[in-house]
């Protein structure tokens, strides 16, 4: 019962492996590199919302894994995604994060690329004749695309299994809403966050937190009793709400009567509360009649890029637009209630492990699979550990 | 005073209001029919968006709920610099468009730009006085950061 000296501060937490973290996760250099090369060059990861890409010939930009890429349609409506690397001698092809283009011209050279990834022109191609430097030869380098109920998946590697077994039945609960309606995003920004990547999906994963935003501690926390939440985890580390929470949306001023004026998304009601935390780092959330798809890319070991969309119904009148991007805006937008207190978090926590003052991460909640169970976070770092083949506890 | 002076005036005294804090006064320069926008073009969706969007209650409520929230700790600081004011045509009111620059200074004294826009106001007379009725802020940036609950 009182404050702890060094050596008991720096100890493991008495909890049994897997309910606790180490800081090192979110700090070390060497760590940093194998999620690289373990996670982020293998795994399949949400690229864009196929709305961004409605037309022929659109194309959308995006960085992985430090690299710049670019999912094309095209004119067969098949998505296609390239390194956004021109063969010759690797300058960005595309500047603008999203647009239409039947051919892509280098503006070094001019070379110049079909959305099938085929290099279809280089000037003065003569000039190549004794060295067999052709165009046949210099195509864009190709990454593999899925697209699972509008969601657009890459991976880097071409011996990943395909992106329907890494998924296994995580987004089941999902499939109603993400293609009962044809789905568009109406809202995209971005952060850079002072933190790991893991510090902000760790947000979305953590249901204890509730209590630190107030809109939560008054609509989410009392509307349905604890143990009725039930709470999932897939093999892959991907894990989620497994019934639905509730929200009582009259606890919060302005939030009242939310639903009334729009229809709810396809297999939800205007007070569910349904998420999926897809390993390694998308989070797919939704508030009755918007979603949310969240996507955080490390930048380095203190950084991360977090990407943010909010999506309505295609097509819809602009009055249900409206209010959709209302109650987006309420809970996720920049000028939301609760997303930007989520990042003081985020980054509150990281400034105490840059330089190891914070030690621990106690992931140790047991509720079974209710309430604000820890599970979901355990079964991250359960996949994390078996990839990188280390202790999250223990990491190095 | 001119109108054009009484309208800078007003639109500077909206900034150092919401700067303190001091949001009945704020409230005070708005018209009962306020109408307050954010807005930003997403280069990537190739549209506009809505980030913010209140009448004037709505905006009391914001601003009655604010202390409970978790906010970035420190100060803004909004700078404006009003380039036209053009009065609409058989009305008392003006249309004005303003730059906009807003610092944060943390707790520990360092200041950083968060964001660049203008303010696109329409004014009025209201009763011999000149109060905001609508703000759109047509933000240039789109990364604030860790984000705020205020507008801005
Ligand atoms: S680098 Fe692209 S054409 Fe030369
Ligand atoms: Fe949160």
């Amino acid at each position: 019962m009182s404050a702890r000296d060094k050596s008991s501060w720096e100890q493991t937490p008495g909890a049994p492996a897997g309910h606790f973290v180490s800081g090192l996760v979110y700090t070390d250099p060497d760590i940093y590199r194998d999620e690289s090369d373990k996670i982020f060059s293998n795994a399949w990861r949400f690229a864009c919302h196929a709305s961004e890409l409605p037309e022929a010939n659109d194309y959308r930009v995006f960085d992985h894994d430090g690299q710049s890429l670019v999912a094309m349609r095209g004119e067969d409506d098949v998505i296609r995604t390239f390194l956004n690397v021109c063969s010759h001698r690797g300058a960005k092809l595309l500047d603008q994060p999203s647009g239409n283009a039947k051919h892509v011209t280098c503006f070094y050279h001019r070379w110049t690329y079909d959305n099938h990834g085929q290099c279809t022109g280089i000037p003065r191609a003569s000039g190549y004749a004794s060295d067999g430097v052709k165009k046949e030869s210099m195509g864009l380098r190709e990454v593999r695309t899925d697209v699972l109920h509008d969601l657009v998946f890459i991976t880097l590697d071409g011996a990943t299994p395909p992106l329907e077994t890494f998924i296994g039945p995580a987004l089941d609960r999902f499939s109603e809403m993400l293609s009962g309606q044809p789905l568009e995003v109406f809202h995209y920004n971005q952060a850079v966050l002072e933190c790991n990547w893991k510090a902000w999906h760790e947000t979305n994963m953590d249901l204890y937190h509730e209590f630190m935003h107030v809109v939560l501690r008054q609509t989410q926390v009392n509307a349905m009793p604890m143990e009725d939440r039930k709470l999932i985890v897939f093999e892959g580390g991907h894990g989620g709400s497994g019934g639905d929470l509730k929200a009582a949306y009259d606890g919060y001023e302005g939030f009242a009567g939310r639903g009334d004026d729009v229809p709810p998304l396809a297999g939800m009601s205007a007070t569910d509360f349904r998420f999926i935390n897809l390993f390694p780092s998308t989070a797919i959330i939704s508030r009755g009649t918007v979603v949310r798809i969240d996507t955080v890319t490390p930048i380095g070991p203190d950084k991360a890029l977090l990407e943010m969309r909010g999506l309505g119904v295609q097509g819809e009148p602009d009055g249900h637009r409206r209010v959709r991007q209302k109650h987006h805006n309420q809970y996720w937008g920049p000028f939301g209630r609760n997303v930007p207190e989520d990042m003081v978090a985020a980054e509150s926590c990281a400034d105490s492990f840059r330089h190891q003052a914070g030690r621990y991460q106690i992931i140790a909640r047991d509720e079974k699979m209710a309430g604000q169970d820890d599970a979901i976070l355990r079964a991250f770092y359960a996949e994390w550990g078996r990839r990188l083949g280390r202790d999250p506890g223990a990491p190095v | 005073m001119s109108d054009n002076e009484a309208i800078r005036m007003l639109i500077a005294k909206s900034c150092l209001t919401l700067d303190d804090g001091d949001f009945s006064a704020y409230l005070a320069l708005c018209a009962p029919d306020y109408a307050y926008r954010i807005k930003a073009w997403s280069p990537e969706l190739r549209n506009d968006m809505i980030w913010l969007e209140h009448d004037r209650d709505g905006l009391a409520g914001l601003f009655a709920t604010l202390p409970e929230h978790l906010q970035r700790s420190g100060r803004l600081s909004r700078h404006v610099s009003t380039a036209t004011i053009e009065a609409r045509e058989n009305t008392e009111a003006y249309d004005v468009v303003s730059s906009l620059i807003v610092h944060h200074t943390d707790l520990d004294g360092r200041t950083q730009t968060l964001a660049v826009g203008r303010y696109k106001d329409t004014v009025a007379w209201v009763d011999g006085a000149i109060l905001l009725s609508a703000r759109e802020v047509a933000l240039e940036t789109r990364d604030l950061g860790i984000g705020l609950h205020v507008p801005l």
